[in-house]
């Protein structure tokens, strides 16, 4: 079943040099294959085994400057894909100018380590089965009263290719893992909420009795919660948190099209204060085996670190090769194919060859501090440790107010208890001000490497 | 397709005790105008199929490709089969699959104005008018973006049972999303048109008519205080409804979530939401974004009541979960495409109407709030959930006395659906969607409801 990814990288080149002798200003074609193997857990056990391989090819066309079109077929004959640029040619006829409109120029992307792993490429099904079976046992045998409830093991390995006509013509090897768990307790006919874990990862190499203990753990924490009294006071987001609802309004605020549109709170704020000083936080797409690395972005534009606030001052925007262009700035490299997030319309259509670049963080990275977390909740006097909260942001305004799906009451420097239906409720760009320390432990998410921050001064409602 | 029908007459079939083969082609046509710019013009054209094997009464393998040639579905079963077994050791309890009704029926959305009478000029005109309304409302617009999304289906499905089901559909949807804007404010608001069918989806309400709405809105809550923090007597419009009876209520009545978690689990048969309550789940509903005449195994999408007067009546179930409960499947086996599995979802979940009108609702509330529009949200399946409104009205001695901005509501659906005392005689078809472990668009059938939350508003008491 696999697909003869040379055929694939042969046939678009065709129909590039093809398109490439019509009237128009910019080709770009941008085409992946995936194998995806996946076992998936419900209720204590695995629930099935799945397989999925999928590949497509892309189009942007350009003509008369900046009129734009797309489209993309995963029909991988050459006389489907040449009707995919075709139908990009007739989109962008019929297309109003995309004001500055522009794509990367072919420079030679960086090395970046650990993308592939051979392991995750020719992982046998087995082999996951086991994995994800581990991690149950794992989680159920921390405590009786865990339950497994569901879970993914997901090995995805495949390739990305992209072709301009300013130059690039750039492949690139990866695979990616995904291990999650979710479980709740029951005791005396009382159910927690989920509480989940999640190791991302490029390796085969998953830890599942880790996955499995840490879910087991959370589980067990937060048994017997009881309601809080509404208070102001410090909060520590783990990174969980962060790596969410604060990651949220943090990329809002520095896409470089947001700026341009005005709808930043950030837009024409660089090297003013933004954050507390303690806060420094830069985008790096280089980091060896990180989920999020890469040499070069959906666009084609060779990876680089950028920094976005140092000690708290605005440093940088996140740029695709248009808004750069708008801003008269360096192209950051963040036109990314598989943005995060939930957005209901790319949802409909779907990532990678099926849609357009958006500008998205790779790893956004928060530089840690010096504490541990647990350090961290010795320092309160009065708070909550968020381990996760449930619900979205208000992205462009900065304002959350969402509920507590896992915190825990911490007074005089130890943890109380567990929360019950308590919410926190402010605006993020505030709390970003308010920061007052950072933990030294980040963790891995898909589009952020961030650590726990201590916020002081924080809205927290009861009931 | 055709290879499809011939792979069912490989050997291979008689692996398993049951075979499940899904092709499909989609074309998505997609405009989104950003500021005035159209941003994103697409044409997306997927094509690919799908085995689903069930072997030893136990596991079930699925694998899907887009490369649909004669040797590579024969690939994809022989792949299904060996995935399917990699479990068995693991499982040791046996199910039937109940027998269901074998058909072979060829099925088609009606559909008034086709979508390929239109030109791709006329199909960006559509966004642009949003946009255009929503941009002649003046200076504090600060940010605009209209999308419109017609995707057509052609699907086939095939089972080693003898049915083969043909069936096509044309869903149309509209989004808009504005942000309004006065020096350091920011308020966003947004509105969604959808469902099953053609252009005809703007018959009613125009393009221009809903920017015009939306951007009234964003720029009117300027004006609006954050609102109050604590627990309220609220009116629930429409669209906040379809929210929260989808995510808090529906997910904890799909039978795989039911079975796991908490909820509404062991409770068939028991008063768990206030007697005025009748919920259902119905696939054929016309024009619902979530309209199937059969689901992803064959099984036909019929009402299902899921709460009749409060008391708990059947959860939404596929083959397996059927089995495990010793029930009929009710047709909410759904995929999102050919690519992956099928899940239990909702199709059209609805509440059936009360007889309170909006007014008497208002009017019975001594002081509360009136809840509007909805910016999504989340629940978990022991039924806490969190959820976005767009705007509210404090209520005094049953009269609007001032606006607030959006927050969120929060609490556990199943204790919130408990305290409804009114609902709505206007049901309102919405169009929804829905991520749970795979995209899913969906119809809601709501009408407002009046009932006890949490607000966590920014604001004073």
């Amino acid at each position: 079943m696999e697909l003869d990814w040379s055929f694939l990288g042969n046939a678009v080149h065709k129909v590039v040099r093809k398109l490439e002798k019509k009237n128009l200003t910019h080709v770009e074609a941008f085409y992946t294959y995936t194998k995806t193997t996946e076992v998936t857990i419900r209720n204590s056990e695995v629930l099935t085994q799945n397989r999925m391989d999928d590949s497509g090819v892309g189009f942007r066309i350009a003509v008369s400057g900046s009129k734009v079109g797309f489209a993309c077929t995963n029909v991988m004959e050459e006389e489907a894909i040449l009707e995919a640029g075709e139908n990009a040619l007739a989109i962008a006829k019929v297309s109003p100018e995309i004001p500055n409109f522009t794509l990367p120029q072919g420079r030679s992307p960086p090395k970046v380590k650990g993308l592939f792993d051979p392991a995750v490429a020719a992982i046998d099904i087995g082999e996951a089965v086991d994995a994800a079976n581990r991690a149950i046992i794992a989680a159920e045998g921390f405590d009786k009263r865990v339950i497994a409830k569901d879970g993914r093991f997901l090995y995805e390995s495949g390739w990305r290719g992209i072709i301009n006509t300013q130059g690039v013509d750039f492949e690139e090897r990866g695979t990616r893992v995904v291990a999650y768990l979710g479980g709740s307790g029951k005791q005396n006919g009382e159910v927690t909420g989920s509480c989940y874990y999640l190791i991302l990862g490029r390796t085969a190499d998953l830890e599942p009795e880790r996955l499995g203990e840490t879910v087991g753990k959370k589980v067990i924490n937060m048994l017997n919660p009881r309601r809080l009294e509404s208070f102001q006071g410090s909060v520590i987001f783990s990174s969980e948190a962060v790596s969410y609802q604060l990651f949220e309004v943090l990329t809002e605020a520095l896409k470089g099209d947001a700026v341009f549109a005005g709808s930043s709170v950030w837009a024409g704020k660089l090297s003013q204060s933004v954050a507390s000083k303690i806060l420094t936080v830069v985008d790096d797409a280089l980091i060896g085996g990180g989920f999020a690395s890469r040499s070069f972005d959906g666009e084609g534009c060779a990876s680089h670190k950028t920094p976005l606030i140092t000690k708290g001052k605005l440093a940088g925007y996140l740029h695709d090769a248009t808004s750069a262009n708008v801003l008269e700035t360096r192209n950051s490299g963040n036109a990314s194919r598989f943005p995060g997030g939930f957005d209901m319309i790319r949802s409909i259509i779907g990532e990678g060859y099926r849609t357009r670049p958006e500008i998205y963080p790779s790893n956004l990275t928060i530089q840690p501090g010096n504490s541990t977390k647990d350090e961290l909740i010795t320092e309160i006097r009065k708070g909550i440790l968020v381990e996760s909260m449930a619900g979205f942001p208000q992205a462009g305004s900065g304002v959350i107010s969402t509920q507590l799906s896992q915190a825990f009451f911490i007074k005089n420097g130890e943890i109380i208890n567990p929360v019950k239906n308590g919410m926190v409720s402010g605006v993020a760009f505030d709390w970003f001000k308010k920061i007052s320390q950072v933990s030294n432990d980040s963790k891995q998410f898909p589009n952020a490497i961030v650590p726990s921050l201590l916020v002081e001064d924080v809205k927290i409602i009861g009931t | 397709m055709i290879s499809l029908e011939d792979l069912l007459k490989s050997e291979m079939v008689n692996q398993a005790d049951l075979v499940q083969l899904r092709g499909q082609r989609r074309r998505l046509i997609t405009c989104t105008v950003k500021n005035g710019v159209i941003n994103d013009f697409s044409n997306i054209s997927l094509s690919g199929g799908s085995a689903r094997v069930f072997v030893d009464g136990r596991s079930w393998g699925f694998s899907s490709t887009n490369l649909l040639n004669p040797e590579n579905v024969k690939q994809m079963l022989r792949q299904s089969l060996k995935l399917s077994k990699a479990s068995l050791k693991l499982k040791h309890k046996k199910l039937t699959l109940k027998p269901i009704p074998i058909v072979n029926r060829n099925e088609s959305t009606p559909t008034r104005k086709p979508l390929q009478d239109f030109s791709m000029e006329e199909i960006a005109e559509i966004p642009l008018e949003a946009y255009r309304g929503a941009k002649d409302l003046g200076e504090y617009v600060a940010d605009i973006k209209a999308t419109f999304i017609a995707i057509e289906d052609d699907r086939l499905f095939l089972s080693s049972e003898g049915s083969r089901i043909h069936q096509s559909n044309t869903r149309v949807l509209l989004f808009i999303d504005v942000l309004a804007k006065r020096n350091s404010l920011f308020c966003p608001a947004s509105e969604n048109l959808g469902h099953t069918g053609g252009m005809e989806l703007f018959d009613e309400t125009s393009p221009y008519s809903l920017g015009k709405s939306v951007a009234e809105k964003a720029i009117r809550l300027l004006d609006a205080k954050t609102p109050p923090a604590g627990k309220f007597h609220v009116v629930v419009d429409p669209t906040l409804c379809a929210t929260m009876l989808h995510e808090a209520i529906g997910h904890p009545l799909e039978a795989d979530l039911a079975m796991s978690s908490g909820g509404f689990g062991n409770q068939m048969g028991e008063l768990v939401s206030s007697e005025l309550m009748t919920i259902y789940d119905d696939g054929h509903t016309l024009g619902g974004l979530g309209y199937f005449i059969f689901d992803d195994e064959g099984v036909e999408c019929k009402r299902t009541y899921l709460i009749e007067n409060g008391v708990l009546t059947s959860f939404m179930h596929d083959r397996t979960s059927a089995a495990c409960a010793d029930v009929s499947p009710t047709g909410n086996a759904h995929a999102w495409d050919y690519s992956v599995e099928p899940l239990i979802r909702q199709t059209n979940i609805g509440i059936e109407a009360g007889d309170f009108s909006l007014e008497d609702m208002i009017e019975g509330v001594k002081e509360g709030l009136f809840l509007e529009g909805t910016f999504g949200g989340q629940a978990d399946a022991n039924a806490d959930f969190t959820f976005g409104f767009q705007s509210a009205s404090r209520i005094r001695k049953g009269r609007f006395v001032e606006d607030y901005r959006g927050a969120n509501v929060a609490g556990n659906a199943i204790e919130v659906f408990k305290t409804i005392d009114a609902v709505g005689k206007g049901v309102v078809l919405r169009p929804g969607a829905c991520g749970k472990s795979q995209f899913a668009l969906q119809g809601r059938a709501v009408p407002a409801i009046r009932c006890e939350m949490m607000v966590g508003g920014t604001g004073g008491h």
